[in-house]
């Protein structure tokens, strides 16, 4: 789905792999013009899973990542492809880039200098650790990022090794922050603040930036807090992910409300003064007790009535969906939240939908991610004013 | 320097818990004027629990959570239940550009104030709503937050050991709550922009599930594409091995690392004084290591349990292999690139004194984020907001006081 919001944003994607991409996907979403600038030989991303039998050349999550966008091959590194480059910019709001720091300055295409030639450009650069300090060039991939950046630390079983969260999360995350960059970016030029602005974002300090209630609450507290196994945590709470009769499902329960109406669920009502859980505190220090009662409740029950006769007693339970059963789940289904793509490569997929539904515009069906150089001709020759016979010498010469 | 929104743009935040005052910490962070809308009775519940400590310790302005996310708002209260109060919210929204709530779907037009009433007295204003999964829709009434957001995106059901049996984990951090908010922060900038086109406000909504099940979205392709719904693979990865997380010696200490080429591993086991296991032929490539993960796992548990974390950390990234210690909350602010960047900013906040933040992630040169002022008391700008904003005169605002329909201190002791 895109809405045609941001139809007067010009974007330049020099992104790869996904914490790039996503960030570009979000402005193309809002109907920003994204034009993706790969290498000859492709973004490396094209490649990564998961794939459809017999199918290399695309993966789904590139499929998903470049929606809306228009694609075009460019080699930096011919003086040609270099001059190409700098032409797209001109007229450009946004270059966005995830390459290592230092790689733009290489190609001859410093921030700095691109802005003092472009003034209504600003670069948003979106790295591991950001642009300086200490480690900018270390290593990094998903499972070292959590670990690193404190997610994993708390997560797992006591007595076992920490368990990392699953598949790239936090370089969504991360996106996310260079999307609100480039409008940050856009907001500040537009009411008369200055011209573009470099804008560095680093994905170790978005990651750090979601774990709020580890970096501050063990300075309020003192307490670092350890693995407290299938809960989230050891607190005045119970927030747990709970075995039942055919799968699991998830508890939060907080509030002294919620707490009564999960003795009146489990048709324990008395628990609810019970000297050892009547107030948060105690139900802190009594936090194993009450686990027990619960799990042995739980552990006979199946999902779906637990869904149904906690939610009635406004106690947020909720069955824990597979993604096949999140694909197929009814609130999703009502919100016609997923979108069914024709990929030209990959055939018919459904992908998550635009979560942000303006009002101010109509929501239309997305375009699917391009080709390798698939809109060449389109750019090339309608934008930059390029002949056929020079994009011909072009592609020859292996510049695009 | 001037942070891009000073004296330009005021947000008025009504909502609680972490998602919706993401949003509003972030305008502060941009220069907005941003005030939070309390009520006494019910104050944000992110505040905690008055039965934690006694009501002279204050509990309710010492939740950790709570001082992070509301920082740089002034603080103001009204009894939300009261015509009065919601008269003088109906004047705050008047004046104000971006509202922002996550009450339960249906609430807002409860209290009469339903977008279409607000938009007659303000045609400027944005609002937006961040219900947990919409506000229509079969399931729009379940109740969520951050962890249950989390379950119902498919997250929760990928998370687990790769051995474990079938038990599944939540992730630290309430990871919806957060996305939630960065997603609305993101969508108000984009209506701001188209505001500043048209001269109209308008309403958005954000189902928080919705903007969590792209982080996913791998996983719902791999269904598609196989049929079989992706296993939880704890920390390994389905191509490269080693790729796990070993104690080393001391009480807690783990070490992450992963080789993605078989040159690295050769140099991982060289840097650990294991060389003779690069050349064992179950591990000398990548799809035999893979297929002898577990071997190659416990020979690793057993190399590592001896060695000391940072030492080890050192050896492996100076041999180019991707590593890092998992890091607790005092080693994340201690992280030789966190700290050599400066992320965390100290803010001296009333009752509690002077601690570390998380600072704004994005650096921006000319017009700074600033994440650097603290969170507001109970009711504390109540005085300064009402006479400024309203006109209010220091008898009136003291009349409303007397009434309950504002207040410093709340109006009795519940857990919140």
């Amino acid at each position: 789905m895109r809405y045609r919001a941001l139809s007067d944003v010009r974007v330049v994607d020099l992104t790869h792999f996904i914490a790039g991409p996503y960030a570009t996907k979000l402005l193309a979403d809002m109907g920003a013009d994204v034009v993706k600038v790969e290498p000859p030989w492709g973004d490396g991303g094209r490649k990564l899973g998961p794939h459809r039998a017999g199918v290399e050349e695309r993966g789904g999550l590139f499929a998903f990542l470049n929606l809306n966008k228009r694609g075009v091959t460019i080699n930096l590194k011919h003086e040609r492809g270099h001059e190409l480059l700098v032409t797209l910019l001109d007229g450009s709001d946004l270059l966005i880039e995830n390459f290592a720091p230092g790689t733009l300055d290489a190609l001859g295409l410093a921030p700095e200098d691109l802005i003092a030639k472009f003034p209504r450009l600003s670069v948003i650069s979106i790295s591991n650790f950001g642009q300086d300090g200490v480690e900018r060039d270390g290593k990094l991939n998903d499972l070292v990022l959590f670990a690193r950046g404190g997610w994993t630390f708390p997560v797992g079983e006591p007595g076992r090794e920490p368990l990392t969260p699953p598949g790239s999360l936090a370089q969504y995350v991360a996106a996310l922050y260079g999307a609100i960059a480039a409008m940050q970016a856009l907001a500040a030029r537009d009411l008369g603040l200055g011209h573009g602005q470099h804008i560095d974002v680093s994905i170790l300090e978005a990651t750090v930036a979601t774990m709020i209630y580890e970096t501050v609450t063990f300075q309020y507290s003192g307490i670092v807090r350890g693995r407290a196994g299938k809960r989230f945590a050891v607190g005045p709470f119970l927030i747990v992910t709970l075995k039942c009769k055919d799968g699991y499902a998830g508890l939060h329960c907080v509030t002294d409300k919620q707490f009564e109406g999960l003795c009146d669920l489990i048709g324990r009502r008395e628990l609810a003064s019970d000297p050892r859980f009547n107030t948060a505190l105690n139900r802190m220090l009594n936090n194993e007790a009450i686990l027990e009662i619960v799990e042995a409740f739980f552990i006979g029950r199946e999902r779906k009535w637990l869904y149904r006769e906690g939610q009635r007693r406004a106690i947020p339970l909720v069955p824990i969906p597979s993604v096949a059963e999140v694909l197929e789940w009814e609130q999703t289904r009502a919100r016609n939240y997923f979108e069914t793509i024709d990929d030209p490569v990959l055939g018919k997929i459904r992908v998550p939908g635009t979560p942000l539904r303006l009002t101010s515009h109509r929501g239309e069906a997305s375009r699917p991610a391009p080709r390798l150089g698939e809109h060449n001709r389109e750019i090339f020759s309608a934008r930059l004013g390029l002949s056929d016979a020079e994009i011909e010498t072009l592609k020859t010469a292996g510049t695009i | 320097m001037n942070s891009i929104f000073d004296g330009k743009l005021r947000v008025l935040d009504i909502s609680m818990g972490w998602a919706g005052p993401l949003v509003g910490q972030m305008f502060a962070e941009m220069g907005a004027e941003v005030i939070k809308v309390e009520d006494t009775h019910h104050f944000d519940w992110w505040r905690g629990s008055l039965s934690m400590a006694p009501p002279e310790m204050r509990p309710i302005e010492r939740a950790a959570v709570f001082n992070t996310a509301n920082r740089g708002k002034r603080g103001v209260t009204l009894d939300l239940a009261s015509a009065r109060g919601i008269e003088i919210l109906k004047r705050l929204i008047e004046v104000a550009d971006i509202l922002v709530e996550n009450f339960s779907p249906g609430v807002m037009n409860r209290l009469g104030l339903g977008y279409d009433s607000l938009r007659a007295i303000n045609p400027r204003l944005i609002m937006i709503s961040m219900p947990s999964f919409g506000s229509d829709g079969p399931e729009c009434n379940a109740r969520g937050y951050g962890n249950t957001v989390e379950a119902m995106a498919g997250v929760t059901g990928l998370t687990g050991y790769h051995d474990g049996d079938g038990q599944h984990y939540t992730l630290s951090n309430a990871l919806g709550d957060p996305v939630g908010g960065l997603h609305g922060v993101f969508a108000l900038m984009v209506a701001l922009r188209e505001r500043a086109r048209t001269g109209r406000g308008q309403k958005i909504e954000l189902a928080q599930v919705e903007s969590l099940i792209p982080f996913v979205a791998d996983a719902i392709l791999d269904f598609q594409f196989t049929g079989k719904v992706p296993a939880a693979r704890g920390n390994r990865h389905c191509e490269h091995a080693p790729h796990g997380i070993y104690r080393c010696a001391g009480d807690d200490n783990w070490i992450a690392l992963a080789c993605e080429t078989d040159d690295q591993w050769r140099s991982l086991a060289r840097a650990i004084g294991i060389e003779g296991l690069a050349d064992d032929k179950r591990f000398t490539d990548a799809s035999a290591r893979k297929a002898n993960e577990d071997a190659l796992d416990a020979e690793l548990s057993r190399a590592f349990s001896s060695v000391n974390l940072d030492d080890c950390v050192a050896r492996l990234r100076d041999a180019g292999v991707i590593a890092a210690p998992v890091n607790s909350a005092p080693a994340v602010m201690a992280d030789p690139q966190i700290q050599s960047r400066e992320y965390f900013v100290a803010i001296d906040r009333a009752v509690v004194g002077t601690h570390l933040y998380p600072g704004a992630v994005a650096r921006i040169p000319d017009t700074p984020l600033r994440a650097d002022a603290p969170a507001p008391l109970l009711g504390e700008h109540n005085r300064q907001v009402f006479a400024e904003l309203l006109g209010m005169s220091d008898d009136g605002i003291a009349e409303l006081e007397r009434l309950g329909v504002i207040g410093s201190s709340p109006r009795e002791y519940r857990m919140g």
